[in-house]
């Protein structure tokens, strides 16, 4: 006798499997599967040919999983340039914060030119480096 | 049936497109794109799902968890304005290449 709720447990644990992660984005999928199989049982076939179908649909899990890695890593990888980027911004603030207050003290000395000398173009590279990785993001 | 690359580079104009006649799911956008093509234009369909995710993380579309009347869980994903300025530009661009090849297209009946 074909029990469908073991069916669709299999079916899940070959996700797991494959790397597909739980809750999100297999639950996503089941739910999929499970619209899918009702769907086809309505539409007169017995449980186990509608989940064979469902399932073949649905594709290879190792295929999704490469899918789902991808878009994994550009997420990632926009979000590295963008803390870059901040990590910059706050580098090049700490420069400029002990460079302001020594020209306001002792005017223009050495050390005052060399904290604005940095401190500027990091924090000049670090807000450029945010602003690339925002844009990216919507690219 | 329509050529795998096609069908690729399709994918987020048509979510986007269908996504502006408001919030929907995975199932049904899949279903409708099928219904809308006659059948010729299909995804693998769990294929949908990264494309969906990637259109997510990249700050286009956005969703949520609800239920459906049966009280099944359902993600549904919804337009942000950012979705709704990358459909302008997919449709712009999707109309100039339209043009062009009916242009063409035209010129060797003359």
């Amino acid at each position: 006798m074909f029990d469908l709720e073991k069916a669709i447990a299999d079916w899940r644990q070959q996700m797991l499997t494959a790397g597909i992660k739980t809750p999100v984005p297999l639950e996503e999928l089941e739910n999929h599967l499970r619209e899918e199989i009702e769907r086809q049982v309505k539409s007169g076939l017995t449980e186990q040919p509608a989940l064979e179908i469902s399932v073949r649909r649905i594709g290879q899990p190792e295929m999704l999983h490469r899918e789902f890695k991808k878009s994994e890593r550009t997420f990632m990888k926009r979000t590295l340039i963008i803390l870059a980027g901040v990590f910059g911004v706050l580098v090049g603030m700490a420069l400029l914060m002990p460079a302001a207050h020594l020209y306001k003290e002792q005017g223009m000395v050495h050390n005052a030119v060399v904290g604005f000398g940095w401190g500027i173009p990091i924090v000049l590279l670090g807000a450029s480096t945010t602003f690339y990785g925002f844009n990216k993001r919507k690219a | 049936m329509i050529r795998k690359e096609l069908v690729a580079a399709s994918a987020e104009p048509l979510i986007l497109s269908l996504l502006s006649n408001g919030e929907s799911y995975g199932y049904a956008i899949i279903q409708e794109v099928k219904a809308r093509s006659g059948g010729k234009l299909q995804w693998t369909d769990g294929m949908l799902y990264p494309v969906l995710h990637r259109m997510e993380n990249r700050g286009l579309i956005k969703s949520r968890w609800g239920e459906s009347e049966t009280g099944r869980k359902r993600k549904y994903y919804s337009l942000k304005r950012d979705g709704k300025t990358a459909m302008a530009k997919h449709h712009e661009q999707w109309s100039l290449v339209h043009s062009v090849l009916a242009g063409l297209q035209k010129e060797q009946f003359v």
